[in-house]
């Protein structure tokens, strides 16, 4: 038949679309102004009153700058001591309420405005008169006045001992009134998605699922950045990041499990950075349901799981068993507090002074962290040794914080990292029975005296004393197993060779210093 | 219609009346009809003697011996806390094909009887019942399960509901069409003279004959179901761990693709063959019992 | 019956297809347990914050009103905010329906451009082994699992052979082209950027196979049977009486007829491949309204939710309206028959 004429068809519509295919496509690699970073799931919002998501701070934190900084050291460790960014200089009264903060000039927004006290004054109105989740990081009642061109002078009702450091949060950005005019509500649906800041880059382009692009500003006050460009593929498979990672085509890959960063240490061209980081695993254990109201089966559940194993076979070792509440590297953690072990006959002892318990205890995960699957299968397998019925339920993160909210579950994975290195961001939120359910204290843990030592330590600003009152709750707290203290890990990013002068900073988890970085060629 | 027996009879009549030596005859006939129903039976077989194939107990973890590769240990390798994959796989097909016939079963008879019965009535009701049939179709049904999976909570019983409740406006659309058709044969009209009871129509004369196609369509659905029910699973909408179920196990393995291709290779391939196979069956039987193609 | 009556009929329906779609879709995902505050308020909102955003969200109002309200927005053509990103839903899906539309006619396209010849070969040789390869493919097809399809593919053509990319719309590195129609690949052809319209088409190409594979089954076996009902008709007889070739008989009288039965089952396949999108979507991180859809409904975030259900159900109707006016364009019969 007419084969022929087929054949040639389809040829020469082959050969177009493989020239159109051909053409060459520019790689990362070898291109020292462009910076690629790939992450999992596209920024919600870029509003810095409104996003309580890490994985939008990426974005929004080298946006804006705040009073204060997080610290580096000499050899180029991020501290957690903090350091004047907008602001020059402060002092606080001798009672802790009043803090005033002169303001350094020449820092500017990215349209050539400059950023002055009326700008911050704003930017906290803004931040407290919306009520979102940032604004939970700041003590309720506080008041911000712009005391002079240059001064902000802010007042609480009472003392909070780790204030300065919540003026670090990326909550706490400053943000261009100009905004005030972009739309009701302080113009946060255009905040949503545009820039308004101070920081060392702007926002120039966002493809939604795709991409986003971010420029130096042009006005920033501090040095100039190195990298001209720095962009942000969205890439939602693991395989795919790694896969980019390994052929150049992106710099740094965000979220690899575990066992593909293994795979990638040994790549060329690619490194895989450890470091120790405040952000910890735990279980928590609903104390007003039964049987986790008995402190013995509490106490049981403990011992009976393998944290070790947990740590070598899920972690593949890059991991520490948690000693109490507080992590390793934090001040205040108290070594004479219990630290449970996997422990089978103690743990029958202990549910046997219990007298046993029957109830189906329900165990709730997501899968925001990957982790938390396999460590709920290990747990129920572990807790079936002691003849106790565990039910997994995998819900949406939305539905599980309703459940904490509620109160109604049995046990819940949870991670946990600090918004600033003081022992409050856990003992506080862990604990205190004024913040049961979603708030921090998941376990619905309730103690008289534990409050009492709570309170006593917000209050106060000699460390030596908050310490000794947090050793104290230590001791009740692990004693009493309120919660499974899992452990604390290590975070670990894959990043090309090239890339050099990232800081990382245990309370920032993934985000940049895009400003101090640069690319080598 | 609320007792059981009512339905009993008309399916045994119509089952008489479903020729099965004509039907065997031309399953024999077709080598991919004949193909299907073997793997199906093959699968059948191995999923209920699942205790006796499986190598190990399928929820127990070795959390030193995660994700091996395929051995004479672990046919199949093991998954990420350890457990072997063969036996879950095996363990796994119980859930599809449960899902699968739960699903045909319970959207199969309630769409029947609502479809024959806005047939046979007609008039408002008629057109209240379809109109609203015609709303969920025109609902995306991958959408709309998704969301009452997540309304029912998720769980794989939960997620076999929601797959019936939009499953059942084409068993009504299907029983309703052929109901009007037969509605208007002499027989029926002879059974309305005689003041016969709507009930009674519907039950020895509208049922029998319209069981056929509706068997076609549910031979055809359990294929799909398997898949959509192993899709939900894959979105977590489906089982809950430590249940072994094949798209749950896809899901977790794609983490794991680029050094363990096998771990969601193995599972996906036991949906491929398992849904290919019902609807090689299914499609074969609609070749056979439709009489628009038996006429050719 | 005219084309005036079908249109009327079938707009009558729209309204009440749109009413009943936001009643089942606000009923079940206000079912779903979970409190949409809750999600966006963060890890340690307190009581007072989640309940000033519920306020914020008109959340705290009983649920008859919240549906009024949103029912009267979508009258006036505002679908809300998405509780998650806070932007106008019609926004956001104004940027993701084009990438889902472009997949699926890509898809479709796949799908018909093989699945014709298929169902032709099939028909021609009945009972032949071109006609049972092809029925293994059109049933192997609607029996993958899209979503394990994907995988593999992915690991084949980009993971081992580099040939494709993985996953988006575009190689990031590239000038977006100027939005025009919202397919990147008209775009660009349009902007005159032959360099983003390969990028594009490389990109679409493994999705839009993954999701047309299930449909070229469907396609394959809707032709083979409406070319063996038109080979057996008396003027297929006449024109091969009339010493016609076989390939003029198949491809000149025989296919156009049989194509009239197919057009419904290609309307369908359109509508199915729009939401059937959701998953490959996922897969391929292929930035259209499916992974928006996922993400909204983990989120709770009923607005996304409902307005995706809202147009998608919308586009349906169309299309279902489209295959009739040009069913009644191309067959004259069915005019007079009604």
């Amino acid at each position: 038949m007419k084969n022929s004429q087929w054949f040639h068809v389809v040829g020469a519509a082959a050969v177009t679309v493989g020239m159109a295919m051909n053409a060459p496509v520019a790689l990362a690699d070898g291109d020292s102004d462009l910076l690629v970073v790939a992450k999992a799931s596209d920024p919600q919002t870029l509003d810095p009153a409104q996003t309580m998501d890490n994985n939008d701070w990426t974005v929004t934190y080298p946006l804006y700058q705040r009073l204060v900084a997080y610290d580096v050291s000499e050899d180029g460790k991020g501290l957690t001591s903090v350091v004047g960014e907008l602001a020059s200089k402060w002092s606080a009264s001798d009672d802790g309420t009043v803090w005033t903060f002169d303001l350094a000039s020449g820092n500017a927004f990215s349209d050539g405005t400059a950023v002055d006290a009326a700008a911050v004054e704003y930017s906290f109105n803004r931040l407290m008169d919306l009520g979102r989740g940032p604004s939970e990081a700041f003590p309720g009642g506080m008041k911000v006045e712009a005391t002079g061109d240059m001064q902000v002078t802010f007042t609480l009702e009472q003392p909070f001992a780790p204030f300065l450091y919540t003026l670090a949060n990326n909550g706490a950005g400053v943000v261009n009134p100009a905004v005030e005019s972009k739309g009701d509500d302080h113009g946060t649906e255009w905040l949503s998605a545009n820039s308004a800041g101070s920081g060392a880059y702007m926002l120039t382009g966002w493809e939604r699922g795709q991409s986003l692009v971010l420029e130096p500003n042009p006005n920033y006050g501090g040095a100039t950045p190195e990298i001209e460009k720095i962009r942000v593929d969205i890439i939602a498979e693991a395989a795919a990041r790694r896969l980019k990672l390994e052929a150049g085509d992106v710099h740094i890959a965000e979220s690899l499990p575990v066992d593909q960063l293994d795979a990638l240490g040994s790549k060329d061209g690619i490194e895989v950075q450890n470091y120790p980081s405040l952000k910890v695993t735990y279980l928590y254990l609903n104390n007003k349901v039964a049987p986790l109201d008995n402190v013995d089966v509490r106490r049981a559940i403990s011992a009976a799981v393998d944290y070790q194993g947990i740590i070598d076979g899920i972690l593949d070792g890059n991991g520490v068993q948690m000693h109490g509440p507080i992590p390793e590297g934090m001040w205040g953690q108290n070594k004479n507090a219990t630290q449970y072990s996997y422990d089978l006959t103690s743990a029958k002892k202990a549910l046997d002074v219990a007298g046993g318990a029957s109830e189906e205890i329900s165990f709730l995960y997501s899968d925001r962290d990957p982790l938390w699957e396999p460590i709920a299968i290990a747990t129920q397998a572990y807790l079936s040794q002691l003849g106790l019925n565990v039910k997994l339920e995998k819900l949406a993160n939305a539905t599980m914080r309703e459940r904490f909210d509620s109160g109604e579950f049995g046990i819940a994975t949870g991670n946990w990292s600090p918004d600033f290195a003081d022992p409050y961001m856990f003992t506080n939120y862990w604990f205190d029975s004024n913040r049961h359910g979603l708030a921090g204290n998941r376990s619905w843990y309730s103690n008289d005296k534990v409050d009492g030592l709570l309170q006593q330590a917000v209050v106060s600003s000699d460390t030596a004393e908050r310490t000794a009152l947090y050793g104290e709750l230590q001791e009740i707290v692990t004693d009493e197993a309120a919660y499974v203290y899992l452990f604390q890990k290590d975070y670990r990013i894959a990043v090309r060779d090239d890339v050099e002068g990232f800081v990382f900073n245990p309370m920032l988890e993934d985000i940049f210093n895009f400003g101090g970085m640069s690319l080598s060629d | 219609m609320s007792d059981a027996t009512v339905s009993v009879n008309p399916i045994k009549r119509a089952l008489s009346r479903v020729d099965w030596g004509y039907l065997w005859y031309q399953v024999m006939k077709s080598p991919l009809t004949l193909g299907g129903g073997a793997v199906v039976l093959t699968v059948l077989f191995l999923v209920i003697f699942a205790p006796v194939f499986a190598t190990h107990d399928p929820n127990a973890i070795d959390l030193r011996a995660r994700l091996a590769a395929p051995s004479w240990d672990h046919f199949f390798g093991t998954d990420e806390v350890g457990r072997d994959l063969y036996s879950r796989i095996l363990y796994g097909g119980r859930q599809s094909v449960a899902v699968g016939f739960f699903v045909v079963l319970v959207a199969g008879f309630i769409g029947t009887f609502v479809g024959a019965f806005a047939g046979l009535i007609g008039g408002r009701v008629d057109v209240v019942i379809m109109r609203l049939m015609d709303v969920v179709l025109s609902v995306p049904s991958l959408v709309l399960i998704m969301a009452l999976a997540a309304a029912l909570g998720p769980s794989l019983i939960n997620a076999a509901i929601a797959i019936a409740l939009v499953r059942i406006p084409v068993y009504v659309r299907i029983s309703r069409g052929q109901t009007l058709l037969i509605r208007e044969m002499s027989f029926v009209t002879a059974a309305e003279t005689f003041k016969a009871s709507k009930l009674h129509i519907l039950r020895w004369h509208i049922l029998p004959n319209i069981l056929s196609p509706v068997m076609v369509q549910a031979t055809l659905d359990l294929g799909s179901t398997i898949l959509l029910a192993s899709a939900l699973s894959f979105i977590g909408l489906g089982a809950q761990q430590p249940t072994a179920e094949w798209g749950a196990m896809v899901a977790t393995g794609r983490n794991y693709i680029l050094d363990q291709w096998w771990y969601s290779a193995f599972p996906g391939f036991a949906i491929l063959i398992t849904a290919t196979a019902f609807n090689l069956l299914g499609d074969g039987i609609r070749d056979i019992l439709d009489p628009k193609q038996k006429a050719r | 019956m005219s084309f005036l009556n079908v249109i009327r009929r079938r707009l009558m329906f729209l309204i009440l297809v749109l009413f009943g779609v936001t009643v089942i879709t606000f009923t079940i995902s206000n079912l779903i347990p979970g409190d949409p505050a809750r999600m966006i308020a963060g890890d340690r909102a307190t009581p007072e914050i989640v309940q000033n955003i519920r306020e914020d969200l008109g959340l705290d109002k009983p649920l008859p009103v919240q549906y009024l309200r949103y029912l009267e927005g979508v009258v006036q053509g505002d679908f809300g905010n998405s509780i998650r990103t806070r932007r106008p839903v019609l926004e956001d899906l104004r940027i993701f329906f084009p990438a889902t539309l472009e997949l699926a006619l890509t898809a479709l396209f796949f799908a018909t451009a093989l699945g014709i010849p298929l169902g032709v070969a099939s028909a021609v040789w009945k009972d032949k082994p071109v006609d049972h390869f092809v029925r293994v493919i059109a049933v192997t097809g609607i029996s993958t699992p899209a979503f394990w399809l994907g995988l593999l593919v992915i690991l084949l053509f980009y993971g081992n052979l580099g040939w494709l990319p993985s996953g988006g719309r575009i190689d990031p590195s590239l000038e977006m082209p100027t939005r025009v129609t919202g397919f990147l690949m008209i775009d660009s052809l349009l902007a005159g950027d032959l360099q983003a319209f390969g990028s594009a088409l490389k990109h679409i190409l493994l999705p839009a196979f993954t999701l047309g594979f299930v449909h070229l089954g469907v396609v394959a076996r809707q032709v083979r049977a409406a070319m063996l009902e038109e080979l057996q008709q008396d003027y297929i007889r006449t024109a091969k009486a009339n010493g016609l070739s076989r390939f003029k008989v198949v491809f000149t009288e025989a296919l156009p007829n049989a194509m009239i039965p197919s057009i419904t089952v290609l309307g369908l396949a359109l509508g199915d491949l729009l939401y059937g999108a959701v998953l490959t979507e996922t897969v391929f991180a292929w930035p259209g309204m499916g992974a928006y859809v996922v993400n909204s409904i983990q989120a709770l975030d009923f607005p996304a939710v409902m307005g995706f259900t809202v147009v998608v159900s919308l586009a349906y109707v169309l299309i279902n309206l489209a295959v009739d006016l040009i069913y009644m364009a191309v067959d004259p019969r069915i005019r007079e028959v009604s």
